[in-house]
């Protein structure tokens, strides 16, 4: 399959839960009033946070899909998939100060200083702006080696993320213990054991 | 005949607060003839599209709900619709979603219903539902009722004060605490049989018997003029207005008059967060949330209703004394 085939199946799937989002918020304003429950800012804010992590999940396994599977040719999408990391963290960030803080400023600056689960979330969306920013082929140039480790920014995000999700089990603690161990099986692949033991024998 | 689908009615025209109180009225005046009409027709008007059956009791018990006395309580309120009272429910023993108890609470079985009495009192033993209603005369309250979670709601419940029913068993003084307990009953209850949960069947819920002694509290056996919808607690449950609502117990099976405080459901599970007391209070955050301001629902996305949190949710007149000399940010 051509590259840019590829690239534009790729955009519809990950847009596709914004646009199934995108309408349920219309058919909720033109009175479906149940179509998001009582609480619908608060669906939004769970929904958009789980895409969010479902495609940085994608992102990760870009690496270990090549190295397991041998497959390469998602590299070549990796951006878009970040990106889209990118896009549905703002709208988890932007949904939350909206619809459940009514963008009362006091409240939400107080919340995300003391709530560590909110400061967490809120220091994995700081971090992916650089990302963001840094993503195009001309950082990439002038970045050069440097753009690399800088971009294992990522691993660190991926590990907020996973706190800021664990931090919030009142009972039911299946779905944040499976996201994370999906982390860290993904995240294993960049840390393996000989890489590790290789850190501490050279800093001897 | 034009039969219009459910979900073409407005919102704002389901369950109006007037509309409500009208059709009360309504059945109040008419013959029981008229009164049965009003009763279908009022049950159709509160029906909506993912709502559940209404018919969930017997009949003596339907007609008891029916027949409940107005009380001033609450007057003035902006009612909860029915349709968000009733499908937006934590009852974690039918899941952990806020919609799962009105979809799976349905396999729960409510009629035959027995309630065991237990601990310092002269009358233990098990009742069922026809001995604990019988010659209680039920009246309705409309209570706002607020979430641990920093939301809340209005309902019109229909009930007896707690007071009422434990005056029967005649405590001892040595009676310091009630204890309640919610039916455990994996197959009836999926959240039960659910592997995830680190909550320790059954759900355990307890008052200072002064609390519980307080004309505030209520045994809630209807909503909205209906018998209590299942995912709501069918067929008995605590309403305790001034805590925050993990402390108003559902389907009620057992109560236990104790002299040591019982550790609660959620006290248990984590002490840092949910103390025994649980009132509701604007200036003792949760470790993970403020509860200064709470969502009244429904609210709208882009009209939030959120609004201050009233020390003991507004019901300090009547429940302030019971805590005088206390420290509430220990005592939380």
């Amino acid at each position: 399959m051509p590259v840019f085939l590829r690239r534009c199946l790729i955009f519809i799937v990950l847009f596709t839960p914004f646009a199934y989002l995108l309408a349920q918020v219309v058919a909720l304003q033109m009175g479906d009033y149940e179509i998001l429950g009582p609480e619908p800012g608060k669906a939004i804010v769970w929904f958009t946070g789980e895409w969010a992590f479902n495609i940085l999940l994608l992102t990760l396994a870009v690496g270990p899909a090549r190295q397991w599977l041998s497959w390469k040719w998602p590299l070549a999408h990796r951006r878009m998939l970040g990106l889209f990391v990118m896009f549905y963290a703002t709208l988890h960030l932007l949904s939350y100060m909206a619809f459940l803080l009514a963008w009362q400023w006091g409240d939400i600056g107080s919340e995300l200083v003391e709530r560590p689960y909110l400061t967490l979330g809120f220091i994995a969306w700081l971090l992916l702006i650089p990302l963001s920013i840094t993503s195009t082929k001309g950082w990439q140039r002038r970045l050069k080696r440097k753009w690399k480790s800088m971009h294992k920014l990522i691993y660190l995000i991926a590990i907020l993320c996973v706190v800021h999700y664990l931090l919030q089990i009142r009972s039911n603690w299946f779905e944040p213990t499976l996201y994370a161990f999906i982390t860290l099986v993904l995240l294993s692949q960049r840390f393996s054991w000989g890489k590790f033991k290789g850190f501490f024998v050279r800093s001897a | 005949m034009l039969i219009k689908p459910a979900a073409d009615i407005p919102s704002s025209e389901i369950t109006s607060h007037s509309s409500y109180l009208n059709r009360r009225k309504f059945m109040q005046q008419g013959s029981l003839a008229i009164a049965a009409l009003g009763l279908s027709s009022g049950a159709s008007s509160l029906e909506t599209r993912k709502g559940p059956d209404l018919r969930y009791g017997p009949d003596w018990l339907r007609q008891q709900v029916a027949g409940a006395q107005e009380t001033s309580f609450g007057k003035g309120e902006t009612l909860t619709p029915y349709r968000d009272v009733t499908s937006y429910n934590n009852f974690y023993e039918f899941g952990t979603g806020k919609d799962e108890p009105a979809r799976n609470a349905g396999s729960l079985i409510t009629d035959p219903w027995s309630v065991t009495i237990e601990g310092e009192c002269e009358k233990q033993g098990t009742f069922n539902m026809e001995d604990i209603l019988k010659s209680m005369p039920l009246e309705e309250r409309i209570y706002r009722l607020r979430c641990v979670e920093a939301w809340s709601m209005v309902i019109p419940w229909i009930g007896f004060p707690l007071a009422e029913l434990i005056k029967r068993f005649k405590p001892l003084s040595t009676a310091k605490y009630v204890e309640f307990t919610t039916l455990e009953a994996p197959k009836q209850m999926i959240g039960q049989r659910s592997r995830f949960s680190t909550i320790d069947w059954p759900y355990v819920e307890a008052l200072r018997i002064d609390e519980a002694m307080n004309p505030l509290t209520l045994m809630a056996v209807g909503l909205y003029g209906e018998i209590l919808p299942k995912q709501n607690g069918a067929p008995l449950r605590l309403v305790v207005p001034w805590k925050y609502g993990f402390k108003s117990i559902k389907s009620i099976v057992k109560i236990r008059f104790t002299e040591k405080p019982p550790i609660n459901t959620w006290q248990a599970i984590a002490p840092r967060e949910y103390g025994f007391y649980a009132n509701v209070n604007p200036d003792v955050s949760h470790p993970r949330w403020s509860q200064a301001k709470e969502r009244r629902l429904p609210s709208g996305l882009f009209s939030v209703n959120r609004i201050p949190t009233q020390m003991f949710n507004g019901y300090g007149d009547q429940v302030a004394h019971l805590y005088k000399g206390m420290d509430l940010r220990k005592s939380f």
